[in-house]
């Protein structure tokens, strides 16, 4: 507007001199020379008002409080309010499987509603914010309720319930890892648990620390109910991640990370530690005694790492879990688990492999002839089960050696292929092997008296 | 003796520390922003040496009409300073936010100082403005902000009407003659700081109707060169008003200081530097230091010509009141 009526106004300037000049060689009239002058000055003012008109009206706009907005994009609606400050966030996660399995149980090939949720994430005021993501498949429950308040990016204060920071795969979003299945080392990592947590990125956001005061869950475990600590005992969880080149965004190792997270507590349960370590196909190939129970110091640690670069995706971690356990009146006796897992991802349509998954640079339409994205995932996993947990006779072992192995080693391959950026399908054919512990007899139907075979395939949708 | 020398020298070494940061917000209109900068940082120091502790006053400025709105719209200010008492009414009529008897609790019915409306033209005054029958003439262009907004344009809006009334002889003959000068006015800006930035710095226009400290700034900032001053025959008294906002105070905590930040408006100190911007000085003393500042004028009353602002916001400003009937966008 404004560099418009500028050469409007050079033009009305630049005619009417050359109009003034002609009219005063025509007539030599002041008269004429005044009227001209009178009209320059009309059409000038005229321009001024435009300009000032524009002016207010921007200013104006400028000075108006933003009204709400809503937004919704791949199924996730957002309302916020004008300055931003404030807003509530819908999202949600299916995933529908059906399952395939060869093994020596026999277990039913089946359609499973695997996952079904509602994340509700909302802030205010910029500093607080709040999460809360029930769960309606399987157990119902509710996973997430907490409220995070930033003081500084350095500086967070969550409440409620959230994931135990000890796992990385644990730590990942469900719908964006590699596999179908989490590995079997993460039956070693606590998971969601009620405490408090500090955590922050500091040294510009190379290194993030987290510091957690939990109640205490049991390896792999969820505190399902967010209900109250069976002892006074509590458990501190704390995690250092690097990612030293984060910043420098043409490195090699740009996408490297690399942490070490320890849990410590002191454990008393009414029950086992755990209520058994499960294959990748999600069947229980270990459990202890039922009368066994926590009684003494846990310390879970994991070292940790990811690396990034293009369509290329690794992850790695490695889980050592020690507990003091009893079964009866029977001396305490420590266990020593370990567990570990290394997964790769390509992506062979050429997208970024990230910890937060991959975003497709194409959706799914035939007619348009596009097709998404695709990429293939290997995984070698393991859990080592410490051996002494299979002696003591009958009467004093923590775990019976003909239903529980000693060692699991998993392999999986996989197929992701990522519809658009909410909806993805996955197919995972997983290969488990049991080591069984000395003189084991198990029987002929029991899981672990032969590998195991399972082929799941996902369709699930998340926004 | 020893004793309670020992407990005052700590007392008076650990004052400061327990001196309490305040933060008080002073919502006022367009062109107070000068006059308030200099008179916080005088009440700040006033505030420290009487109490020791620190207060910072934060500024908002605007049309008056529109300030009023915000605030009642829940802008947390301590204060009001707002161009007219019309517009601080509305806090209590629309906002319960203030007593209705609020005009009562500050001296000179709670206007600390005073100015009027004056006109402002170009060097050489090529229109040859005097009074404000030229302003009704076809093809001058004149400026001045939204009555609906600006509370300066609702005391130029009366101080024109007042003058046709008597020169004319009816409200009849008073709108007509309003009419013609709003016909006259190619931009309406929302606040009278706006207007001078239309009139001085955009170029737009032949006569702005001011404040007149605000044209006495215009001649400051920008040069007596460049503007000249004409004072019509009759011009109203206008009295920005004030008042502590009691519901917001109440909440933060905050009513002593604000109820003495409007006080000290009333000191020799303030005073002075309400003269010093060009805004007429309420107190004897200043008003006889700054008297040859200002132009002698025939200045009336809202309240001897309009029976008050109640009546005359009614009858003027309020939807479907005389200014909607004769200024169509």
């Amino acid at each position: 507007m404004k560099s418009f009526t500028t050469i409007l106004r050079s033009g009305i300037a630049a005619s009417a001199i050359v109009a003034t000049a002609s009219s005063v060689q025509a007539q030599s009239g002041s008269d004429d020379v005044q009227q001209l002058r009178e009209q320059i000055r009309l059409l000038d003012q005229k321009l001024r008002v435009l300009e000032r008109k524009q002016e207010i009206k921007d200013e104006t706009a400028a000075a108006a409080p933003k009204p709400v907005a809503v937004a919704a994009s791949d199924g996730r609606v957002e309302i916020t309010s004008g300055d931003g400050a404030t807003s509530l966030r819908l999202r949600g996660l299916v995933q529908a499987d059906y399952r395939w399995f060869d093994s020596a149980n026999e277990p039913a090939d089946t359609f499973l509603l695997r996952r079904a949720r509602l994340v509700f994430e909302g802030k205010f005021n910029n500093i607080f914010s709040y999460v809360v993501q029930p769960e309606f498949a399987g157990t119902i429950q509710i996973l997430d309720a907490n409220v995070n308040v930033a003081v500084s990016p350095a500086f967070n204060v969550r409440i409620g319930k959230f994931k135990t920071p000890v796992g990385l795969e644990q730590l990942q979003s469900d719908p964006v890892a590699f596999f179908n299945e989490r590995s079997v080392a993460t039956n070693l990592t606590p998971n969601r648990d009620v405490g408090i947590q500090l955590q922050g990125d500091v040294l510009n956001k190379t290194l993030n620390y987290t510091v957690a005061l939990l109640n205490g869950v049991p390896d792999g475990g969820n505190n399902v109910t967010g209900s109250a600590d069976f002892d006074s005992d509590k458990t501190v969880a704390a995690r250092l991640f690097a990612t030293p080149f984060v910043n420098q965004k043409d490195s090699l190792f740009t996408g490297l990370g690399v942490g070490l997270a320890v849990s410590l507590g002191d454990y008393a349960t009414a029950s086992g530690r755990t209520g058994g370590y499960r294959t990748d196909g999600q069947q229980t190939f270990f459990s202890y005694d039922a009368s066994v129970v926590a009684n003494g110091q846990g310390v879970t640690w994991s070292p940790q790492g990811y690396y990034y670069r293009g369509p290329l995706g690794i992850l790695a971690e490695y889980v050592a879990s020690s507990i003091e356990l009893q079964r009866g009146a029977l001396p305490v006796r420590e266990v020593e688990n370990f567990g570990y897992n290394l997964s790769v991802g390509y992506v062979l349509t050429g997208e970024d492999s990230t910890y937060r998954g991959v975003t497709p640079k194409t959706v799914f339409n035939p007619s348009a002839g596009t097709w998404g994205a695709f990429e293939v995932v290997a995984r070698v996993s393991g859990l080592d089960v410490d051996d002494s947990v299979f002696s003591g006779g009958a009467a004093g072992r923590f775990a019976a050696p003909n239903v529980s192995a000693s060692k699991l080693t998993a392999y999986g391959l996989g197929l992701n292929w990522y519809l658009s950026r909410s909806v993805r399908a996955g197919f995972n054919l997983y290969q488990n092997k049991f080591d069984l512990a000395p003189d084991a007899v198990p029987a002929a139907n029991a899981l672990i008296a032969d590998d195991e075979t399972a082929f799941i395939t996902r369709l699930q949708i998340s926004f | 003796m020893k004793l309670l020398t020992t407990l005052l020298t700590v007392a008076a070494l650990a004052a400061p520390v327990f001196a309490k940061d305040i933060e008080l917000l002073n919502v006022s209109y367009d062109p107070t922003r000068e006059f308030y900068s200099e008179y916080n940082k005088a009440f700040s120091a006033h505030w420290k040496a009487k109490t020791g502790d620190n207060v910072t006053i934060k500024q908002s400025h605007g049309g008056s009409g529109k300030q009023a709105r915000s605030i009642i719209d829940g802008l947390s200010a301590d204060v009001a300073t707002l161009a007219l008492a019309g517009d601080i009414d509305a806090l209590h009529t629309n906002g319960k936010l203030i007593p209705a008897d609020w005009l009562g609790r500050l001296p000179k019915q709670s206007a600390p100082y005073t100015s009027t409306i004056v006109f402002l033209v170009r060097a050489g005054n090529p229109f040859k403005v005097k009074d404000w029958d030229d302003l009704a003439k076809p093809g001058i262009s004149v400026i001045t902000p939204n009555p609906k907004t600006s509370g300066g344009a609702q005391w130029n809006y009366l101080a024109a009407w007042e003058f046709a009334r008597r020169k004319l002889g009816s409200d009849d003959a008073a709108k007509e003659f309003v009419r013609k000068i709003y016909k006259n006015v190619p931009v309406l800006d929302s606040g009278a700081r706006g207007s001078t930035t239309t009139f001085v710095q955009r170029g737009v226009g032949d006569v702005f109707i001011s404040w007149e400290n605000e044209a006495f700034l215009a001649l400051k900032e920008f040069g007596a060169d460049k503007f000249e001053i004409v004072v019509p025959s009759l011009s109203i008294l206008a009295q920005p008003s004030v008042t502590v906002v009691d519901k917001v105070v109440k909440k933060k905590g905050t009513e002593e200081i604000a109820k003495a930040y409007l006080e000290y408006l009333y000191s020799d100190e303030a005073q002075d530097l309400a003269g010093k911007h060009f805004y007429r000085p309420t107190s004897d003393a200043a008003a006889a230091k700054y008297a040859a500042s200002f132009p002698k004028i025939e200045l009336f009353t809202i309240d001897d010509a309009f029976g008050g602002w109640t009546k005359a916001k009614k009858e003027h400003f309020a939807d479907g009141g005389t200014f909607d009937q004769i200024y169509a966008k």
